[in-house]
C-alpha cells in the first residue's frame, strides 16, 4: 500500500514538473517569436534591435508614396513622427495615400524594410493605437 | 409581414425549447411515455425554428430591405445564390444559422433511439438549454429580424465582393456544422455523468457523431484555406490569423478525442480523459465563437465589435464550463484508476499523441490569448505571428508522427514484441531515406527540421503502403481509415514542408508586349482589357506563359464594384501537377508599367488533398458504423 503512494506520488511530482517544464519552453517560445506594434512615435523613442522583427501601424503619409523597378517606398505617420517604409511586391487593394496601413519588417538604419504590407479589409479602418489621436 | 412571423417562430421555438428542458426536469426520464411526450416537444421546437429560418431564406431571396440586416447585407444585383449566402456573410445571420445546424444535430440525436432512455432524454434536456441560450443571445443581443422604419430602402448595401465566393458560400456553413456537432458527444458524457452508471459504454454511442462532426470541421477549415489561397491573393494557405487558429484548436482536441475515444472502447482505459476532452472540444468549439464575434481580437475576419455580445457569450461559455467541470470533479469517484496502460501498447502511443495534441492546443490557446495579457500587464501592443507557431508545431508534429509509426507495429494492451520482426519497418525507413537523399539532390541545401519532417512523411506513407501490401498477400484485415487518414497526415507534413522551401515568387514592372523570364518561365504580357459587368468594372490583363513547352493564358484582374466602390483582385492560376503558377496584378505606375506578381507555390493541392483523404476516412468510419448497427 505504502510503495502504492508513493509511487504515485512519484508521477504526479513527475507529471507537474513535466508540464511545468512544457509551459515555461511554451512561453520561451512566445517571447523570442513576438512581433511588438509601435507608432512611428514610439518607434523613435524606444531603441528596437535591427534583428527583432516589428510592425508599425499609423497613415500612409499624402505625397509620399515613390516606386523604382519593383520597390515602393512611403512613409508612415502618426500625425506627429512619421518614418520611411519601402517594399518589394504587391500591396493590397485598399492602400492608399492618407489611409490605414500595418507594415511588418525590419528596422535598418532608421528604415523599416518591410516583409509584409496590410491594409484592413475595411475602408474605415483605422489602427487601434491611432484611434484616440 | 412574413419578417414579424419569422421573428415570431423563433421566439416560439425558444419558449418550446425552455419547455423540452423543463420537461426533462420534472417528469420521469425513464419511463417511455416521458420520452416520447420529450421527444416531440424538441421537434416542434426544431421544426418552428427551421421554419423561421426558411422564412428567413425567402426575405433574402425576395429582396425584402425592411429586414435592416437583409438590406444591410444582400443586392437586388445578386445572383439568388449569394442573396442566399448573404445570409451569413455577417454575425446575426451566422449565429442564427449557428443554431439553426445546432438544433439540427439535436434533432437527428433526437430521431435516433437509444436503450437507456434515462441518458438519452437529459442529453436532450443539455442540448435544449444550451440552444436556448443561443437564442437568447441571438434575439435580444444580435437580433436579424429588426425592421427599418419608417421605409425600406430602395435597394440593399451588396455582400463583400471578396465573399461572393461559392467556396466561401459553402465554408461558413460547413465550418459551423462541425463546431456544433461536438454538442452531441458533449451532451452525451455529462449525461453520462449525472446518469452515473460506469458500465455505460458512451463513448462507443457519440464515435459517430463525433467522426462526423470532426469531418465538417476538416472539410470547413481546408475550403478556408483554399478561398484564402486563391482569392486574397497572398498565396499562402494559413496565415496563423487568430480566427483560423480557433478552429484549428477544436479540430486538434476532436482529433485527440477520436483516437482516445476508440481506445476507451478496446480496453476500457482512458474514460475519465475522454470525459474531459468532450467537455474540451465543445468548449473550444464555443471560444472560437467568442473569438470571431466579440471582435476582441484584431483580425481580418473579425465582424463588427461589440463588447456586449463579447460578454453574453463570455458569460455563457464560463456557465457552461463551471457547471460541466463541476459534475465532471463531483463524479470522479465513479473511475478508480487500477486499470493502468502498459507501456509500448498501441494505447500508450495514442495516449502520448494525446498528450502532444494538448501541448498544441495549449500553445496555440497561448498565441490567440498572450497578446491580450502582454498589453494588460506592459501597456504593449504586441501580435504573435507565424515563427512562433512554426516553432511549435514543427518538432510536436515530428515526435507525434515517430510515435504514430512506432505505434503501427505495436498490439492493444501489451508492449511491443522487441523480438517480432520489423522488417516492414525498416524497409520503410530505408526507402525514406533514399527518398529524402533524391529529394535534397534536387532541391540542394535544406535546414534540419524540414528534412525531418520530409522523411517522417515519407516515412509514414511508405509505412502505411507496406501495411496495405503485406495485408493483402496475407488476407489480413486492413483498417483502411485509419491507413487512409494517417497517409493523408504523412502527405500533408511532406506538402507543407515541400511547400516552404521550394515556393518562390518576384515582382515585375510590365508593359503590354514585354516579355520577362522567371525560372524557366517565359511571360509575355499580351493584352489589357476593360470590361463592364454587371455588378462591376474590370481590368483584365492577359499574359502568355510558356514553360517545358507548353502555352497557356493567364488572366488575372483588378475589379471595382458598384454597390460598395470596392476594389478587388481576381488571382489567375495555372495548375499544373506539382505546382502552381500564380499570377496576380497590381497598380498601374507613372510610366505605364503595371506591377505583377508572379508566385510558383510547390505541392499546394497535395495540402488539401490530404484534408480530404482525412475527411474521406472518416465517412468511411461512419459507414463501417451504420452497416454494423444495422
Amino acid at each position: 500500500m505504502k510503495t502504492h503512494r508513493k509511487k504515485r506520488l512519484i508521477n504526479v511530482l513527475l507529471l507537474s514538473f513535466l508540464s511545468g517544464a512544457g509551459v515555461l519552453m511554451v512561453l520561451y517560445a512566445l517571447n523570442s517569436n513576438l512581433d511588438y506594434f509601435f507608432t512611428p512615435s514610439e518607434l523613435l523613442t524606444e531603441e528596437v534591435p535591427s534583428n527583432r522583427r516589428v510592425k508599425v501601424g499609423g497613415m500612409v503619409q499624402e505625397g509620399s508614396v515613390r516606386r523604382e523597378d519593383s520597390i515602393i517606398s512611403f512613409t508612415i505617420t502618426d500625425y506627429s513622427k512619421t518614418i520611411d517604409v519601402s517594399y518589394t511586391g504587391i500591396v493590397p487593394d485598399l492602400f492608399k495615400e492618407g489611409s490605414g496601413v500595418v507594415v511588418l519588417g525590419y528596422l535598418n538604419n532608421g528604415k523599416v524594410d518591410a516583409e509584409k504590407v496590410l491594409a484592413k479589409h475595411d475602408e474605415n479602418y483605422m489602427p487601434p493605437a491611432l484611434q484616440d489621436k | 409581414m412574413i419578417a414579424e412571423i419569422s421573428h415570431y417562430l423563433s421566439i416560439l421555438s425558444t419558449a418550446i425549447f425552455m419547455l423540452t428542458f423543463s420537461l426533462v426536469l420534472v417528469l420521469d426520464r425513464s419511463a417511455s411515455h416521458a420520452t416520447l411526450l420529450i421527444k416531440r416537444s424538441y421537434s416542434h421546437a426544431f421544426i418552428l425554428f427551421l421554419i423561421s429560418f426558411l422564412l428567413y431564406v425567402y426575405l433574402a431571396l425576395t429582396d425584402n430591405f425592411s429586414v435592416s440586416y437583409i438590406a444591410q447585407h444582400s443586392n437586388s444585383l445578386l445572383p439568388n445564390f449569394y442573396k442566399v449566402t448573404s445570409i451569413w456573410s455577417a454575425h446575426e445571420g451566422s449565429m442564427f444559422l449557428w443554431i439553426v445546424f445546432l438544433s439540427l444535430w439535436g434533432f437527428a440525436f433526437n430521431l435516433h433511439n437509444d436503450s437507456n432512455l434515462n441518458v438519452k432524454n437529459l442529453s436532450i434536456g443539455i442540448i435544449s438549454i444550451i440552444i436556448v441560450g443561443f437564442q437568447l443571445f441571438l434575439l435580444v443581443t444580435s437580433n436579424p429580424f429588426e425592421i427599418v422604419l419608417p421605409f425600406a430602402p430602395e435597394n440593399g448595401a451588396d455582400i463583400n465582393p471578396v465573399l461572393q465566393d461559392p467556396a466561401l458560400a459553402i465554408h461558413p456553413p460547413t465550418l459551423y456544422l462541425g463546431y456544433v456537432g461536438f454538442v452531441i458527444p458533449f451532451a452525451y458524457s455529462l449525461a453520462f455523468l449525472i446518469n452515473g452508471k460506469k458500465s455505460l459504454d458512451w463513448e462507443k454511442k457519440v464515435k459517430s457523431w463525433s467522426v462526423m462532426a470532426w469531418v465538417f470541421l476538416t472539410i470547413g477549415i481546408s475550403l478556408g484555406s483554399w478561398w484564402a489561397y486563391y482569392e486574397l491573393g497572398w498565396g499562402g494557405y494559413w496565415f496563423w490569423d487568430p480566427v483560423e487558429n480557433v478552429a484549428l484548436m477544436p479540430w486538434l482536441a476532436a482529433t485527440a478525442f477520436i483516437h482516445s475515444l476508440s481506445v476507451a472502447s478496446k480496453s476500457n482505459v482512458l474514460r475519465i480523459w475522454n470525459l474531459l476532452l468532450s467537455i474540451i472540444v465543445f468548449s473550444l468549439s464555443l471560444f472560437g465563437a467568442f473569438i470571431v464575434r466579440s471582435g476582441i481580437i484584431d483580425s481580418i475576419h473579425s465582424f463588427a465589435n461589440d463588447p456586449q455580445r463579447g460578454m453574453y457569450l463570455l458569460a455563457f461559455i464560463a456557465i457552461i464550463l463551471f457547471v460541466s467541470l463541476g459534475l465532471f470533479i463531483s463524479r470522479f469517484s465513479m473511475f478508480d484508476s487500477s486499470k493502468n496502460i502498459k507501456s509500448l501498447s498501441k494505447e500508450s502511443f495514442i495516449s502520448l499523441n494525446n498528450i502532444f495534441f494538448g501541448v498544441l492546443i495549449f500553445s496555440t490557446m497561448m498565441g490567440i490569448t498572450y497578446p491580450l495579457i502582454y498589453e494588460l500587464l506592459y501597456n504593449q501592443k504586441i501580435s504573435v505571428g507565424a515563427p512562433f507557431y512554426n516553432a511549435i508545431y514543427a518538432p510536436i508534429t515530428i515526435l507525434a508522427t515517430i510515435m504514430l509509426v512506432a505505434s503501427i507495429d505495436s498490439k492493444w494492451g501489451r508492449p511491443i514484441d522487441m523480438k517480432g520482426s520489423f522488417s516492414m519497418l525498416y524497409i520503410s525507413l530505408a526507402i525514406s531515406l533514399i527518398g529524402l537523399i533524391a529529394i535534397g539532390y534536387f532541391v540542394g541545401n535544406m535546414p534540419f527540421i524540414i528534412m525531418l519532417s520530409i522523411f517522417m512523411g515519407l516515412v509514414i506513407i511508405f509505412r502505411y503502403l507496406m501495411l496495405i501490401i503485406s495485408n493483402i498477400v496475407h488476407k489480413k484485415y486492413t483498417n483502411t481509415p485509419s491507413a487512409l487518414a494517417h497517409a493523408g497526415l504523412g502527405l500533408l507534413i511532406l506538402s507543407i514542408s515541400a511547400n516552404s522551401i521550394l515556393s518562390s515568387e518576384k515582382v515585375f514592372n510590365m508593359k503590354p508586349n514585354e516579355i520577362r523570364e522567371f525560372q524557366n518561365i517565359t511571360i509575355q504580357f499580351s493584352e489589357l482589357e476593360l470590361l463592364n459587368k454587371s455588378n462591376h468594372d474590370s481590368i483584365r490583363a492577359t499574359f502568355s506563359l510558356n514553360t517545358e513547352g507548353k502555352q497557356f493564358y493567364l488572366s488575372p484582374e483588378k475589379r471595382k464594384y458598384f454597390a460598395r466602390g470596392q476594389i478587388t483582385s481576381e488571382t489567375a492560376i495555372k495548375i499544373m501537377p506539382l505546382k502552381d503558377i500564380y499570377l496576380t496584378i497590381g497598380e498601374q505606375l507613372d510610366n505605364g508599367q503595371w506591377v505583377i506578381n508572379v508566385q510558383l507555390n510547390y505541392f499546394i493541392r497535395f495540402i488539401w488533398l490530404s484534408a480530404a483523404m482525412m475527411a474521406l476516412s472518416g465517412l468511411i468510419i461512419i459507414k463501417n458504423i451504420i452497416r454494423r448497427r444495422a
